[in-house]
């Protein structure tokens, strides 16, 4: 029983992370179309920023998270305004250009942070174990949890229930026919991008106490984003829920019976054969055209 | 038009003599082997110009077919060290290591040469087929079949990490046996191997621009333009698209064998991530819809970059301008130097016929319209 | 009516649903070879989805369609071109990036096997054919000319023209005369009157004029079904046919 508990449990912990990593990721894909290769470097980034504030300023995590969202949140903003916004029409050139900022912003961060590894320290409060059915998990797993199950209320919420949301349902089905109602997409567009952003910062600063941190930890990220968004499907925000959900309790299970790179080599070979035969995912009705 | 045609042959003919040159100018034995790398990157670079470019399958996994080649080489050439650096049985050094006590039977084939050298481009042909009539087959395009060939490469290359006994595993395939063929002994610091590469790119650049020139050639450009259309006029253009995908993975295969000649090892970075986006750069650069274009793209941005390398701060800086340049060249220059030579040629032989011109600003009006009809 | 064409193409109980919704309704449609048939009917009537379904861009939920007395539905679309139907498009859809005589090259796709084309240079094969094409849609001087640096009407012809150069039995033209002048459409009309007998067309157009310049036989669909079936005159007096496009105010403006 506690054994059970306790592998749900880290499997819950994995989904949170990749719920976290992933949300962004799927809002920008979903609105935009655009698969944003830069994704990982912004959840690095965002775990930089943890760093930098805590050793530097002395500022606890807990303090920082608004912060670091809305820093990685302008930058998002930025990169759209400079680069994405021009891409729109060309699918296959976001792809690269994604690609290439990511590389620059890795480049910059090693060049001014250095190459090696750093370490965030768990907020104090939350540095202790809860005992939970006879397993106990750390808290501050519980509380990384509990924002992202937050994070992606407050997404849905916005998506299906203010004006705003309404606006980017129609701009996702037809941004043309959209314009020509009045609907200012460019704006949405960037503003999606800016809040894909923020989200993929908060998520790095999250996950900066969990794991180390270095100028690389976003390649692994993008990845494992990516797979959950295809999973779930482009258009749908329940099913990135979802098949985080399910991913973390896959790897979980996978990283206690088998060798770590098959498993990895596994996964990649799923996220192949789910684009071949069900490009839409696997929990969505419809794909963007 | 022929008259066109000629002239270019002449231009990818000039170009190709003057590499074949060099060995003339510069007897340094150690700048001949850096310029045999760069030259091999140049064949990789035809490799993706020939999908990327002409077919419009964005392969973010070149690498694989050019490592699996480059493994194929290494095979051969650790076989041939028998006996110095094998152990007691004949067996290459990393599986005594690994307790292997006989030799696996993927690894039996490659004793001889005529299949080792056939294997070097036949086994990426082969996976490349695979993978695109997989993808293809399925109507697979643009942004997902990029993904796919990126998730591919990696579980190729995860794989040959975790098989450590039958490939050397993080450490690759070392302490080669020099290549011999015909007599000629390929050193890897040497004018004969630098012969060897240049003649193997002249061969690749030609035989690809008869491969774009002809009508074949005709049908991937247009399945790049519309790729619906072309299907009504007859043409299956899954066969077409995993033909130009196995056929640029068999260029890259050759290029792969020639860098373990040059580098005297084979290793998993060879068919890694950072290997494949540098190739995209160096197409991207040098004009995506340019054979000769993508080439010069490697040799001048490699050759920047071996320029750079004696520090590593200056390398990071480079890393980081290249990915700035190729952002930039992304959006304003999508076909790379070879677009804006044309466009300059152009301008002052207003006569010339220049088919990637004006194509930026078409390429998204053609793309898109197939599926407004819908 | 008709009964001096052998039959070419039958559609039997052909019906296409997309999500529910019922594009086409046990659609039964023959035309003869060398027929010109024009295909009118309101909006969201199914013409187009009756031609995607012929061409195999969609596929039939239910029914048959057979060609040269083969069923055809359940091929692919480049088997079916191959069978000898081409298709030129609403929105014309040729290749941007390439002259009117690259275009016309891939157009003529007798050969379509890819070993085959790889030993084909220069353009040189059917080139005095191509030519003749191109006259034939008066773009001889504009051979060398981008596609994408053509005017509208030119698209048109050279989509019309890359059809020609596949030389189908069949013909599917949507809409070909949309976004031409008056003076193209009147040369769009002679050329189609050439075409008869060379080869099947099913011409799907609004433009009535047209229509009656060119039309044997019309074929009238409405609400995915076909409705009625003869000359312009015979079709213009039907009281149903009237009846359906009522309120977008005849069948004139239609």
């Amino acid at each position: 029983m506690d054994f059970v508990v306790s592998q749900i449990l880290t499997g819950l912990s994995l989904s949170s992370i990749l719920l976290l990593v992933a949300l962004g990721l799927a809002v920008i894909y979903g609105v935009t179309g655009v698969i944003n290769l830069a994704h990982g470097e912004f959840v690095m980034l965002g775990a930089y920023c943890a760093w930098m504030l805590q050793t530097q300023f002395g500022w606890g995590l807990l303090a920082s998270l608004v912060p670091i969202f809305i820093l990685i949140a302008i930058l998002g903003w930025l990169i759209e305004v400079l680069v994405i916004r021009h891409l729109y029409d060309r699918p296959l050139d976001t792809i690269l250009a994604t690609w290439g900022l990511g590389v620059m912003i890795q480049q910059i961060v090693r060049l001014t942070a250095g190459g090696e590894l750093r370490y965030v320290q768990m907020p104090p409060s939350l540095s202790r174990s809860v005992n939970i059915l006879g397993a106990t998990d750390s808290a501050y797993r519980l509380f990384v949890l509990g924002v992202a199950l937050a994070l992606f209320a407050l997404t849905w919420f916005i998506y299906s229930y203010t004006s705003f949301g309404l606006k980017l349902r129609a701009i996702t089905q037809n941004r043309s026919i959209a314009s020509c109602f009045g609907i200012n997409s460019a704006r949405a567009y960037r503003l999606t991008f800016a809040y894909g952003a923020g989200i993929a910062g908060l998520a790095g600063a999250l996950i900066s106490p969990l794991k180390s941190v270095s100028p690389e930890m976003g390649t692994t990220y993008v990845v494992d984003a990516f797979m959950v968004v295809v999973l779930g499907g482009v258009q749908s925000l329940l099913g990135t829920l979802v098949s985080s959900g399910l991913l973390g309790e896959i790897s979980g299970l996978l990283a206690y019976y088998s060798n770590d790179t098959i498993a990895k080599a596994l996964v990649l070979l799923a996220i192949v054969i789910i684009i071949r035969f069900r490009p839409q995912g696997l929990f969505a009705q419809r794909v963007r055209a | 038009m022929s008259g066109k045609v000629s002239l270019q042959i002449l231009l990818y003919g000039v170009v190709c003599l003057a590499i074949l040159l060099v060995p003339m100018v510069i007897d340094d034995a150690f700048l001949l082997n850096k310029y045999s790398r760069y030259l091999v990157f140049g064949i990789l670079a035809i490799a993706l110009a020939l999908s990327w470019g002409y077919a419009g399958i964005l392969n973010l996994g070149q690498a694989t077919t050019f490592g699996l080649g480059s493994y194929c080489m290494a095979m051969y050439l650790k076989l041939k060290t028998v006996p110095i650096h094998t152990g007691s049985d004949g067996l290459p050094d990393f599986m005594v290591w690994n307790n292997v006590t006989e030799l696996p039977w993927i690894w039996e084939p490659f004793y001889s040469t005529p299949f080792a050298l056939a294997a070097g481009i036949l086994v990426p042909a082969l996976f490349a087929g695979l993978l695109g009539w997989f993808m293809f087959g399925g109507r697979v395009t643009g942004v997902y079949a990029a993904i796919i060939t990126l998730a591919a490469m990696v579980v190729v290359n995860l794989i040959i990490i975790d098989q450590q006994s039958y490939t050397g595993g993080f450490n690759g395939i070392t302490d080669l046996a020099q290549f011999q063929l015909f007599g000629f002994e390929f050193d890897a610091y040497s004018a004969t191997t630098y012969y060897l590469v240049a003649i193997c790119l002249t061969f690749a650049l030609f035989l690809s621009l008869a491969v774009t020139r002809s009508k074949t050639g005709l049908i991937l450009q247009a399945v790049r333009d519309q790729e619906e259309r072309v299907r009504f006029f007859g043409y299956d253009v899954a066969v077409y698209k995993t033909f130009v995908f196995a056929f640029s993975a068999a260029i890259a295969g050759l290029a792969g064998m020639l860098y373990t000649i040059v580098m005297e090892f084979a290793s998993p970075t060879f068919l890694g991530v950072p290997l494949s986006l540098s190739i995209v750069i160096w197409v991207a650069v040098g004009g995506r819809q340019s054979l000769l274009g993508a080439m010069l793209g490697a040799l001048l941005v490699t050759g920047v970059q071996g320029a750079l390398s004696e520090s590593e701060t200056f390398l990071d800086t480079w890393t980081l301008v290249m990915g700035g340049l190729f952002v930039l060249i992304v959006l304003f220059l999508p076909n790379g130097l070879a677009g804006a030579f044309e466009t300059i040629v152009r301008r002052f032989m207003p006569a010339a016929k220049t088919p990637t011109e004006q194509a930026d600003e078409e390429h998204a009006k053609g793309t898109a319209q197939l599926g407004g009809a819908a | 009516m008709t009964t001096a064409h052998e039959g070419l193409l039958s559609l039997r109980e052909a019906t296409v649903s997309f999500h529910g919704f019922v594009a086409v309704d046990h659609l039964d449609l023959d035309v003869g070879a060398g027929e010109l048939r024009c295909l009118i009917g309101p909006n969201g009537a199914g013409k187009t989805t009756t031609l995607d379904l012929i061409c195999g861009k969609s596929k039939i939920t239910s029914g048959e369609i057979s060609f040269k007395g083969a069923p055809i539905h359940m091929l692919n679309e480049f088997q079916i071109a191959r069978t000898g139907i081409g298709r030129k498009f609403q929105v014309p859809s040729v290749f941007r990036q390439l002259s009117v005589r690259e275009n016309l090259c891939i157009g003529r796709s007798r050969n379509p096997g890819v070993l085959h084309n790889l030993f084909q240079f220069g353009l040189s094969t059917d080139r005095e054919w191509l030519e003749e094409i191109a006259v034939l849609v008066g773009l001889q001087d504009e051979m060398e000319t981008l596609a994408a640096h053509l005017s509208h009407g030119q698209t048109q012809w050279l989509e019309i023209a890359l059809i020609l150069a596949q030389n189908p039995a069949l013909i599917l033209m949507d809409e070909p005369t949309a976004g031409m002048t008056a003076h193209e459409t009147t040369k769009t009309a002679m050329l189609f009157n050439r075409l008869r007998g060379k080869h099947t067309l099913i011409v799907v157009e609004h433009d009535m004029g047209f229509v009656r310049d060119i039309a044997e036989t019309i074929s009238v669909m409405h609400q995915g079904k076909l409705l009625a079936q003869g000359s312009t005159e015979e079709v213009s007096h039907d009281p149903r046919v009237r009846e359906a496009y009522l309120g977008s105010g005849g069948i004139g403006h239609a």
